[in-house]
Protein backbone atom coordinates (compact mmCIF):
# COMPACT_ATOMS: atom_id res chain seq x y z
CA UNK A 1 0.00 0.00 0.00
CA UNK A 2 1.37 3.16 -1.10
CA UNK A 3 0.66 6.51 0.40
CA UNK A 4 -0.74 8.04 -3.01
CA UNK A 5 -3.30 5.88 -2.46
CA UNK A 6 -4.61 8.40 -0.07
CA UNK A 7 -2.97 11.39 -1.34
CA UNK A 8 -3.25 14.54 0.48
CA UNK A 9 -6.49 15.92 1.35
CA UNK A 10 -7.98 18.85 -0.29
CA UNK A 11 -7.62 20.76 2.43
CA UNK A 12 -4.03 20.42 2.81
CA UNK A 13 -3.77 21.53 -0.75
CA UNK A 14 -5.40 24.87 -0.01
CA UNK A 15 -3.58 25.01 3.09
CA UNK A 16 -0.05 24.96 1.23
CA UNK A 17 -1.35 27.01 -1.83
CA UNK A 18 -1.70 29.24 0.75
CA UNK A 19 1.45 29.27 2.63
CA UNK A 20 3.27 29.79 -0.37
CA UNK A 21 0.89 32.85 -1.85
CA UNK A 22 -1.33 32.68 -4.39
CA UNK A 23 -2.83 34.95 -6.78
CA UNK A 24 -0.58 37.64 -6.51
CA UNK A 25 -0.65 37.46 -2.56
CA UNK A 26 2.56 37.44 -0.85
CA UNK A 27 2.69 33.83 1.16
CA UNK A 28 3.21 33.46 5.44
CA UNK A 29 5.12 30.68 7.26
CA UNK A 30 3.52 29.00 10.01
CA UNK A 31 5.74 27.56 12.70
CA UNK A 32 5.72 24.97 15.78
CA UNK A 33 9.09 25.81 17.18
CA UNK A 34 9.21 28.20 20.13
CA UNK A 35 10.81 31.56 19.56
CA UNK A 36 14.19 30.93 20.47
CA UNK A 37 14.24 27.82 18.37
CA UNK A 38 12.82 29.98 15.36
CA UNK A 39 15.18 32.39 15.62
CA UNK A 40 18.06 29.89 15.47
CA UNK A 41 16.92 27.94 12.53
CA UNK A 42 17.33 31.44 10.96
CA UNK A 43 20.76 32.15 12.59
CA UNK A 44 21.37 28.78 10.96
CA UNK A 45 20.94 30.30 7.56
CA UNK A 46 17.26 28.84 6.86
CA UNK A 47 13.96 30.26 6.60
CA UNK A 48 10.72 28.32 8.01
CA UNK A 49 8.42 27.85 5.45
CA UNK A 50 5.20 26.09 6.93
CA UNK A 51 3.80 23.73 9.26
CA UNK A 52 3.65 20.16 7.83
CA UNK A 53 1.62 17.36 9.43
CA UNK A 54 1.03 13.80 7.93
CA UNK A 55 -1.02 11.17 10.22
CA UNK A 56 -2.36 7.84 9.56
CA UNK A 57 -4.66 5.93 11.13
CA UNK A 58 -4.16 2.58 11.42
CA UNK A 59 -5.54 -0.71 12.86
CA UNK A 60 -2.89 -3.05 14.20
CA UNK A 61 -3.87 -6.50 13.73
CA UNK A 62 -3.69 -9.15 16.61
CA UNK A 63 -1.33 -11.40 17.32
CA UNK A 64 -1.67 -13.84 20.08
CA UNK A 65 1.74 -14.97 21.72
CA UNK A 66 2.87 -17.90 23.13
CA UNK A 67 2.96 -18.18 26.81
CA UNK A 68 7.15 -19.09 27.34
CA UNK A 69 8.44 -18.10 24.26
CA UNK A 70 10.09 -15.10 23.81
CA UNK A 71 9.77 -13.88 20.24
CA UNK A 72 9.14 -10.54 17.97
CA UNK A 73 5.77 -9.95 17.43
CA UNK A 74 6.77 -9.61 13.59
CA UNK A 75 2.95 -8.76 13.00
CA UNK A 76 3.39 -5.99 15.16
CA UNK A 77 6.50 -4.92 14.47
CA UNK A 78 5.57 -4.28 10.86
CA UNK A 79 2.27 -2.28 11.62
CA UNK A 80 4.33 0.20 14.06
CA UNK A 81 6.84 0.68 11.15
CA UNK A 82 4.09 1.02 8.36
CA UNK A 83 1.85 3.35 10.43
CA UNK A 84 4.82 5.63 11.08
CA UNK A 85 6.10 5.52 7.47
CA UNK A 86 2.74 6.40 5.96
CA UNK A 87 2.55 9.57 8.42
CA UNK A 88 6.25 10.53 7.61
CA UNK A 89 5.60 10.42 3.94
CA UNK A 90 2.70 12.60 4.24
CA UNK A 91 4.72 15.13 6.27
CA UNK A 92 7.37 14.78 3.52
CA UNK A 93 4.66 15.20 0.85
CA UNK A 94 3.55 18.57 2.36
CA UNK A 95 6.76 19.50 2.31
CA UNK A 96 7.43 18.82 -0.91
CA UNK A 97 4.40 20.80 -2.40
CA UNK A 98 5.76 23.83 -0.58
CA UNK A 99 9.48 23.15 -1.96
CA UNK A 100 11.40 23.19 1.27
CA UNK A 101 14.67 21.53 1.60
CA UNK A 102 14.01 19.19 4.74
CA UNK A 103 11.68 19.68 8.19
CA UNK A 104 13.31 20.22 11.70
CA UNK A 105 11.60 19.56 14.83
CA UNK A 106 9.43 16.44 13.86
CA UNK A 107 7.32 15.04 16.30
CA UNK A 108 6.06 11.28 15.95
CA UNK A 109 3.21 11.04 18.26
CA UNK A 110 0.21 7.93 18.50
CA UNK A 111 -2.40 9.12 19.97
CA UNK A 112 -5.26 6.40 21.24
CA UNK A 113 -9.11 7.83 20.42
CA UNK A 114 -12.47 5.88 21.09
CA UNK A 115 -12.41 3.85 17.74
CA UNK A 116 -11.17 0.57 19.18
CA UNK A 117 -8.12 -0.41 21.26
CA UNK A 118 -6.30 -1.65 18.39
CA UNK A 119 -6.38 1.08 16.63
CA UNK A 120 -4.42 4.64 16.89
CA UNK A 121 -3.76 7.92 15.59
CA UNK A 122 -0.21 8.08 13.77
CA UNK A 123 0.98 11.69 13.39
CA UNK A 124 4.09 13.56 12.29
CA UNK A 125 4.20 17.04 12.62
CA UNK A 126 7.42 19.55 11.77
CA UNK A 127 8.59 22.58 10.69
CA UNK A 128 9.27 23.15 6.93
CA UNK A 129 12.53 25.21 6.17
CA UNK A 130 14.38 26.57 3.09
CA UNK A 131 18.07 26.78 2.99
CA UNK A 132 18.83 30.42 1.83
CA UNK A 133 22.04 29.38 0.40
CA UNK A 134 21.36 26.94 -2.48
CA UNK A 135 19.76 23.40 -1.85
CA UNK A 136 20.07 21.50 1.21
CA UNK A 137 18.24 18.31 -0.07
CA UNK A 138 19.60 15.00 0.86
CA UNK A 139 21.40 12.36 -1.19
CA UNK A 140 17.65 11.60 -2.84
CA UNK A 141 16.86 14.89 -3.60
CA UNK A 142 14.53 15.04 -1.11
CA UNK A 143 13.45 17.22 1.70
CA UNK A 144 15.89 16.28 4.57
CA UNK A 145 13.77 15.05 8.10
CA UNK A 146 15.25 15.87 11.87
CA UNK A 147 13.72 15.42 15.01
CA UNK A 148 16.09 17.93 16.27
CA UNK A 149 15.00 21.20 18.51
CA UNK A 150 15.57 24.29 16.29
CA UNK A 151 19.25 24.89 18.96
CA UNK A 152 20.58 21.52 18.53
CA UNK A 153 20.13 22.49 14.28
CA UNK A 154 22.11 25.13 14.96
CA UNK A 155 24.81 23.69 16.62
CA UNK A 156 24.55 21.05 14.26
CA UNK A 157 24.92 23.18 10.90
CA UNK A 158 27.32 25.59 13.06
CA UNK A 159 30.13 23.00 13.21
CA UNK A 160 29.66 21.43 9.46
CA UNK A 161 27.08 18.77 9.38
CA UNK A 162 23.28 18.78 8.07
CA UNK A 163 20.44 16.43 8.45
CA UNK A 164 20.05 13.55 5.77
CA UNK A 165 16.39 12.11 7.31
CA UNK A 166 14.87 11.27 10.36
CA UNK A 167 15.54 7.31 10.86
CA UNK A 168 13.76 4.89 12.65
CA UNK A 169 13.49 1.11 13.54
CA UNK A 170 11.55 -0.72 15.69
CA UNK A 171 10.40 -4.23 17.47
CA UNK A 172 7.42 -5.51 19.07
CA UNK A 173 8.70 -8.45 21.15
CA UNK A 174 6.57 -10.50 23.53
CA UNK A 175 8.66 -11.70 26.63
CA UNK A 176 8.40 -14.87 27.51
CA UNK A 177 6.88 -16.11 31.03
CA UNK A 178 8.83 -18.27 33.10
CA UNK A 179 7.70 -21.79 34.10
CA UNK A 180 6.33 -22.11 37.43
CA UNK A 181 9.61 -24.76 38.63
CA UNK A 182 11.86 -21.80 37.22
CA UNK A 183 9.72 -19.04 39.24
CA UNK A 184 9.79 -21.37 42.60
CA UNK A 185 13.59 -22.47 42.06
CA UNK A 186 14.56 -18.88 42.00
CA UNK A 187 12.14 -17.99 44.68
CA UNK A 188 13.81 -14.99 47.58
CA UNK A 189 17.10 -15.81 45.47
CA UNK A 190 19.02 -12.79 43.90
CA UNK A 191 19.92 -13.40 40.59
CA UNK A 192 19.82 -12.86 36.82
CA UNK A 193 16.47 -13.95 35.18
CA UNK A 194 18.38 -14.91 31.75
CA UNK A 195 15.93 -15.83 29.96
CA UNK A 196 13.80 -12.06 30.55
CA UNK A 197 17.44 -10.31 29.77
CA UNK A 198 17.99 -12.25 26.65
CA UNK A 199 14.69 -11.03 25.19
CA UNK A 200 15.31 -7.77 25.83
CA UNK A 201 18.38 -7.26 24.78
CA UNK A 202 17.68 -9.15 21.75
CA UNK A 203 14.64 -6.78 20.68
CA UNK A 204 16.42 -3.62 21.75
CA UNK A 205 19.82 -4.73 19.13
CA UNK A 206 17.03 -4.97 16.20
CA UNK A 207 15.51 -2.23 17.05
CA UNK A 208 19.12 -0.41 16.58
CA UNK A 209 20.03 -2.34 13.93
CA UNK A 210 16.82 -1.24 11.36
CA UNK A 211 17.79 2.11 12.17
CA UNK A 212 21.34 1.93 11.57
CA UNK A 213 19.87 0.37 8.19
CA UNK A 214 18.20 3.08 6.99
CA UNK A 215 20.86 5.46 7.64
CA UNK A 216 22.94 3.31 5.80
CA UNK A 217 20.45 3.26 3.38
CA UNK A 218 20.68 7.40 3.61
CA UNK A 219 24.66 7.18 3.20
CA UNK A 220 25.01 8.93 6.53
CA UNK A 221 28.56 9.24 8.27
CA UNK A 222 26.69 8.74 11.38
CA UNK A 223 23.20 9.25 13.89
CA UNK A 224 23.08 11.56 16.44
CA UNK A 225 20.46 11.93 18.93
CA UNK A 226 19.09 8.74 18.65
CA UNK A 227 16.48 8.11 21.68
CA UNK A 228 15.73 4.35 22.49
CA UNK A 229 12.22 4.54 23.82
CA UNK A 230 10.25 1.21 25.39
CA UNK A 231 6.37 1.48 25.58
CA UNK A 232 3.82 -1.81 26.16
CA UNK A 233 1.09 0.45 24.44
CA UNK A 234 -2.77 -1.29 24.72
CA UNK A 235 -0.90 -5.06 24.90
CA UNK A 236 0.13 -5.62 27.82
CA UNK A 237 2.74 -6.13 30.16
CA UNK A 238 5.00 -9.42 28.51
CA UNK A 239 4.84 -7.45 24.97
CA UNK A 240 7.00 -4.80 24.27
CA UNK A 241 7.99 -1.66 21.85
CA UNK A 242 11.20 -1.43 21.33
CA UNK A 243 11.48 2.39 19.19
CA UNK A 244 14.96 3.58 18.34
CA UNK A 245 14.77 7.07 17.07
CA UNK A 246 17.64 9.52 15.63
CA UNK A 247 18.94 11.82 12.57
CA UNK A 248 21.23 10.58 10.33
CA UNK A 249 23.71 13.40 9.38
CA UNK A 250 26.42 14.06 6.88
CA UNK A 251 29.26 16.53 6.80
CA UNK A 252 29.47 19.58 4.96
CA UNK A 253 33.47 19.14 4.61
CA UNK A 254 36.34 17.86 6.36
CA UNK A 255 36.51 20.74 8.96
CA UNK A 256 34.41 21.18 11.95
CA UNK A 257 34.72 23.41 13.82
CA UNK A 258 33.13 24.26 17.48
CA UNK A 259 33.46 27.32 18.83
CA UNK A 260 34.90 27.08 22.40
CA UNK A 261 31.95 26.30 25.46
CA UNK A 262 32.27 29.23 27.82
CA UNK A 263 31.23 29.31 31.61
CA UNK A 264 28.03 30.45 32.66
CA UNK A 265 26.21 31.03 36.09
CA UNK A 266 22.74 30.56 36.06
CA UNK A 267 20.91 32.80 38.04
CA UNK A 268 17.63 31.19 37.03
CA UNK A 269 17.04 28.97 40.37
CA UNK B 1 -19.34 46.30 27.94
CA UNK B 2 -17.07 45.48 30.76
CA UNK B 3 -18.44 45.73 34.13
CA UNK B 4 -18.16 48.40 36.61
CA UNK B 5 -16.00 46.62 39.36
CA UNK B 6 -13.70 45.69 35.92
CA UNK B 7 -13.21 49.66 35.04
CA UNK B 8 -12.74 50.88 38.33
CA UNK B 9 -9.72 48.48 38.99
CA UNK B 10 -8.55 49.40 35.72
CA UNK B 11 -8.63 53.06 36.05
CA UNK B 12 -6.80 52.91 39.19
CA UNK B 13 -3.67 51.31 37.10
CA UNK B 14 -4.10 53.77 34.35
CA UNK B 15 -4.09 56.79 36.58
CA UNK B 16 -1.05 56.21 38.08
CA UNK B 17 2.35 58.60 37.67
CA UNK B 18 5.64 57.99 36.78
CA UNK B 19 6.83 58.15 40.49
CA UNK B 20 3.91 55.62 41.99
CA UNK B 21 4.06 53.02 39.55
CA UNK B 22 2.06 49.79 40.81
CA UNK B 23 0.79 47.29 38.53
CA UNK B 24 -0.59 43.66 38.71
CA UNK B 25 0.52 40.64 36.76
CA UNK B 26 0.32 36.91 36.58
CA UNK B 27 4.29 37.17 34.53
CA UNK B 28 6.92 35.31 36.52
CA UNK B 29 10.00 37.48 37.82
CA UNK B 30 11.42 36.19 34.82
CA UNK B 31 9.40 36.87 32.59
CA UNK B 32 9.15 40.50 34.16
CA UNK B 33 12.93 41.00 33.89
CA UNK B 34 13.07 39.78 30.37
CA UNK B 35 9.62 42.36 29.32
CA UNK B 36 11.73 45.32 30.81
CA UNK B 37 14.74 44.24 29.47
CA UNK B 38 12.94 44.56 26.22
CA UNK B 39 11.45 48.18 26.98
CA UNK B 40 8.36 47.44 27.87
CA UNK B 41 6.38 48.15 31.39
CA UNK B 42 4.00 45.63 32.36
CA UNK B 43 -0.19 47.51 33.12
CA UNK B 44 -1.89 45.38 34.72
CA UNK B 45 -3.52 42.25 34.53
CA UNK B 46 -6.47 42.06 31.87
CA UNK B 47 -8.97 39.20 31.33
CA UNK B 48 -12.06 38.53 29.60
CA UNK B 49 -14.65 35.35 29.79
CA UNK B 50 -17.56 34.74 27.53
CA UNK B 51 -20.17 31.57 29.32
CA UNK B 52 -21.57 30.08 26.30
CA UNK B 53 -23.69 26.64 25.31
CA UNK B 54 -21.54 24.44 23.22
CA UNK B 55 -23.64 21.45 24.13
CA UNK B 56 -24.99 19.07 20.93
CA UNK B 57 -26.77 15.61 20.44
CA UNK B 58 -25.73 13.65 17.27
CA UNK B 59 -28.58 12.14 16.37
CA UNK B 60 -28.42 10.08 13.09
CA UNK B 61 -25.42 10.92 11.85
CA UNK B 62 -23.54 8.23 9.83
CA UNK B 63 -20.67 9.90 7.99
CA UNK B 64 -17.72 11.62 9.38
CA UNK B 65 -18.36 15.00 9.38
CA UNK B 66 -17.71 18.78 10.50
CA UNK B 67 -20.24 19.75 12.79
CA UNK B 68 -20.10 23.49 11.59
CA UNK B 69 -22.54 25.08 14.22
CA UNK B 70 -19.71 23.61 16.82
CA UNK B 71 -16.82 25.05 14.88
CA UNK B 72 -17.92 27.94 14.76
CA UNK B 73 -19.02 28.15 18.61
CA UNK B 74 -16.25 27.23 19.95
CA UNK B 75 -14.35 30.09 17.98
CA UNK B 76 -16.71 32.57 18.71
CA UNK B 77 -16.97 31.96 22.58
CA UNK B 78 -12.85 32.34 22.82
CA UNK B 79 -12.88 35.51 19.83
CA UNK B 80 -15.51 37.13 22.11
CA UNK B 81 -13.38 36.59 25.62
CA UNK B 82 -10.27 37.94 23.36
CA UNK B 83 -12.13 40.94 22.41
CA UNK B 84 -12.96 42.00 26.14
CA UNK B 85 -9.33 41.27 27.18
CA UNK B 86 -8.29 43.50 24.99
CA UNK B 87 -11.15 46.07 25.85
CA UNK B 88 -9.56 45.57 28.93
CA UNK B 89 -5.95 46.76 27.96
CA UNK B 90 -6.95 49.48 25.94
CA UNK B 91 -8.50 50.95 29.48
CA UNK B 92 -5.11 50.58 30.84
CA UNK B 93 -3.25 52.35 28.21
CA UNK B 94 -1.92 49.35 27.01
CA UNK B 95 0.35 48.48 23.49
CA UNK B 96 -0.69 44.89 23.90
CA UNK B 97 -0.90 41.60 25.76
CA UNK B 98 1.43 39.04 26.24
CA UNK B 99 1.32 35.52 28.06
CA UNK B 100 -2.46 35.01 27.10
CA UNK B 101 -3.95 32.08 28.30
CA UNK B 102 -7.29 30.52 26.86
CA UNK B 103 -8.94 28.15 28.97
CA UNK B 104 -12.03 26.26 29.06
CA UNK B 105 -13.97 25.46 32.32
CA UNK B 106 -16.81 23.01 31.46
CA UNK B 107 -17.48 22.40 35.57
CA UNK B 108 -20.56 23.89 37.58
CA UNK B 109 -22.27 25.69 34.69
CA UNK B 110 -25.00 22.89 33.41
CA UNK B 111 -25.34 20.94 30.33
CA UNK B 112 -22.74 22.01 27.44
CA UNK B 113 -22.01 25.31 29.25
CA UNK B 114 -18.77 26.24 29.17
CA UNK B 115 -16.82 28.99 30.47
CA UNK B 116 -14.23 30.39 27.93
CA UNK B 117 -11.45 32.36 29.88
CA UNK B 118 -8.44 34.84 28.23
CA UNK B 119 -5.69 36.20 30.64
CA UNK B 120 -2.59 38.01 30.04
CA UNK B 121 -0.44 40.53 31.01
CA UNK B 122 -0.96 44.17 29.61
CA UNK B 123 2.00 45.85 28.44
CA UNK B 124 3.33 49.24 27.49
CA UNK B 125 6.42 50.56 25.21
CA UNK B 126 8.40 52.40 28.23
CA UNK B 127 9.84 55.27 26.09
CA UNK B 128 7.40 55.30 23.06
CA UNK B 129 3.88 54.58 24.35
CA UNK B 130 1.75 53.07 21.13
CA UNK B 131 5.07 52.56 19.18
CA UNK B 132 4.21 48.79 19.60
CA UNK B 133 0.68 48.83 18.61
CA UNK B 134 -0.27 47.08 14.99
CA UNK B 135 -0.23 48.79 11.70
CA UNK B 136 -3.97 49.23 12.10
CA UNK B 137 -3.29 51.24 15.69
CA UNK B 138 -4.68 47.75 17.82
CA UNK B 139 -3.61 46.32 20.63
CA UNK B 140 -1.51 43.26 20.09
CA UNK B 141 -2.09 40.11 21.84
CA UNK B 142 0.44 37.03 22.16
CA UNK B 143 0.59 33.61 23.55
CA UNK B 144 4.13 34.29 24.47
CA UNK B 145 6.20 34.32 27.23
CA UNK B 146 7.82 37.47 28.69
CA UNK B 147 11.24 35.86 27.28
CA UNK B 148 9.71 34.80 23.92
CA UNK B 149 8.94 38.62 23.42
CA UNK B 150 12.13 40.22 24.02
CA UNK B 151 13.75 37.63 21.83
CA UNK B 152 11.18 38.59 18.96
CA UNK B 153 11.38 42.37 19.53
CA UNK B 154 15.63 41.92 20.06
CA UNK B 155 15.76 40.43 16.64
CA UNK B 156 13.35 42.62 14.26
CA UNK B 157 9.96 41.16 14.74
CA UNK B 158 7.09 42.03 16.64
CA UNK B 159 3.73 39.91 17.58
CA UNK B 160 0.76 41.11 16.04
CA UNK B 161 -1.87 38.77 17.75
CA UNK B 162 -2.96 35.64 18.65
CA UNK B 163 -4.18 33.87 15.86
CA UNK B 164 -6.50 30.67 16.44
CA UNK B 165 -8.69 28.15 13.71
CA UNK B 166 -10.64 25.45 15.37
CA UNK B 167 -12.64 22.49 13.60
CA UNK B 168 -15.26 20.40 15.41
CA UNK B 169 -15.04 16.80 13.96
CA UNK B 170 -17.89 14.07 14.71
CA UNK B 171 -17.37 10.17 13.37
CA UNK B 172 -20.13 8.34 14.28
CA UNK B 173 -20.23 5.04 16.24
CA UNK B 174 -22.45 3.02 14.68
CA UNK B 175 -20.13 3.21 11.58
CA UNK B 176 -17.42 1.58 13.03
CA UNK B 177 -18.35 -2.03 13.22
CA UNK B 178 -18.26 -1.54 9.45
CA UNK B 179 -14.59 -0.32 9.54
CA UNK B 180 -13.50 -2.87 12.09
CA UNK B 181 -15.71 -5.46 11.78
CA UNK B 182 -13.55 -8.30 8.98
CA UNK B 183 -10.43 -6.31 10.20
CA UNK B 184 -7.88 -9.03 11.80
CA UNK B 185 -5.51 -7.64 9.28
CA UNK B 186 -2.86 -4.45 9.57
CA UNK B 187 -4.09 -1.71 7.79
CA UNK B 188 -4.64 1.70 7.34
CA UNK B 189 -8.39 3.10 8.01
CA UNK B 190 -8.21 5.11 5.12
CA UNK B 191 -11.92 6.99 6.08
CA UNK B 192 -11.34 7.91 9.84
CA UNK B 193 -7.19 8.67 8.55
CA UNK B 194 -8.69 11.31 5.62
CA UNK B 195 -11.26 12.46 8.12
CA UNK B 196 -8.63 13.25 10.89
CA UNK B 197 -6.73 14.49 8.06
CA UNK B 198 -9.00 17.18 7.12
CA UNK B 199 -10.23 18.35 10.52
CA UNK B 200 -6.83 19.25 11.44
CA UNK B 201 -5.64 21.07 8.18
CA UNK B 202 -9.33 23.14 8.53
CA UNK B 203 -8.22 24.34 11.79
CA UNK B 204 -4.60 24.77 10.39
CA UNK B 205 -5.88 26.64 7.30
CA UNK B 206 -8.26 29.01 9.47
CA UNK B 207 -5.25 30.05 11.94
CA UNK B 208 -3.21 30.85 8.61
CA UNK B 209 -5.94 32.90 7.40
CA UNK B 210 -6.55 35.15 10.74
CA UNK B 211 -2.64 35.42 10.37
CA UNK B 212 -2.87 36.52 6.56
CA UNK B 213 -5.55 38.70 7.87
CA UNK B 214 -3.31 40.73 10.13
CA UNK B 215 -0.68 41.44 7.52
CA UNK B 216 1.77 39.09 9.06
CA UNK B 217 4.74 37.62 7.83
CA UNK B 218 4.14 34.50 9.89
CA UNK B 219 3.01 32.52 12.84
CA UNK B 220 5.19 31.29 15.28
CA UNK B 221 5.26 28.79 18.58
CA UNK B 222 1.98 27.09 16.90
CA UNK B 223 0.57 24.23 18.72
CA UNK B 224 -2.25 21.72 17.17
CA UNK B 225 -4.41 20.22 19.80
CA UNK B 226 -7.12 17.94 19.54
CA UNK B 227 -10.15 17.76 22.83
CA UNK B 228 -13.62 16.00 22.88
CA UNK B 229 -14.40 18.24 25.74
CA UNK B 230 -17.78 17.60 26.73
CA UNK B 231 -19.27 15.72 23.44
CA UNK B 232 -17.93 12.08 24.23
CA UNK B 233 -14.70 10.37 22.50
CA UNK B 234 -16.58 10.25 18.79
CA UNK B 235 -16.65 14.45 18.49
CA UNK B 236 -13.21 16.13 18.40
CA UNK B 237 -12.38 19.40 18.89
CA UNK B 238 -8.79 20.26 16.85
CA UNK B 239 -7.60 24.07 17.62
CA UNK B 240 -4.27 24.97 15.62
CA UNK B 241 -3.19 28.63 17.70
CA UNK B 242 0.12 30.45 17.71
CA UNK B 243 1.32 33.96 17.45
CA UNK B 244 1.51 35.99 14.47
CA UNK B 245 4.27 38.15 13.74
CA UNK B 246 6.40 40.76 11.21
CA UNK B 247 9.43 42.25 11.14
CA UNK B 248 9.82 45.82 12.51
CA UNK B 249 10.76 48.48 9.51
CA UNK B 250 13.70 49.53 11.40
CA UNK B 251 17.07 47.48 11.25
CA UNK B 252 16.98 44.38 13.57
CA UNK B 253 18.95 44.76 16.87
CA UNK B 254 22.38 43.33 16.60
CA UNK B 255 21.94 39.44 17.41
CA UNK B 256 22.39 38.61 20.73
CA UNK B 257 25.46 36.48 21.79
CA UNK B 258 24.30 32.98 21.80
CA UNK B 259 25.59 30.57 24.59
CA UNK B 260 25.07 27.31 24.61
CA UNK B 261 24.45 26.17 28.65
CA UNK B 262 25.45 23.40 30.55
CA UNK B 263 23.74 22.42 33.27
CA UNK B 264 25.95 20.47 35.57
Amino acid sequence: MSPEEIGLPEEAEHRLAELRGQGGQAGIFTSDLSVNEFLLVKEAGFDPVGLVVGSSIYHIGFQAPRWGQSQEMTNLSQAMYHARELAMSRMEAEAEDLGADGVVGVRLDINFYEFGQHSAEFIAIGTAVKGRQGSARNAAGKPFTSDLSGQDFWTLVQSGYLPLGLVMGTCVYHVGRRSLSGWLGSLGQNQELPNFTQGLYQARELAMARMQAEATEHQAQGIVGVQLKEESHLWGSHTIEFFAVGTAVRPLGEEHEIARPQMVLDLGG
Amino acid sequence: MLAERALDRLAQGADRSAEHREFTSDLSVEELVAVEAAGLEPRGLVGGSCVFRVGWQFVGWTEAREVDTLSTAMYESRERAMKRLVQEAARCGADGVVGVRLTIAFDNWGEGLGEFSAIGTAVRHRDRPGSLRTPTGDIFTSHLSGQDVWALLRTGYRPLGLVMGCCVYHYPAQGLSQWFGAVTQNQELQGLTRAFYSARELAMDRMQREALQLGSEGVVGVTVEEESHVWGGHTLEFLALGTAVRSTPAPPAPPTRMVRRVDV
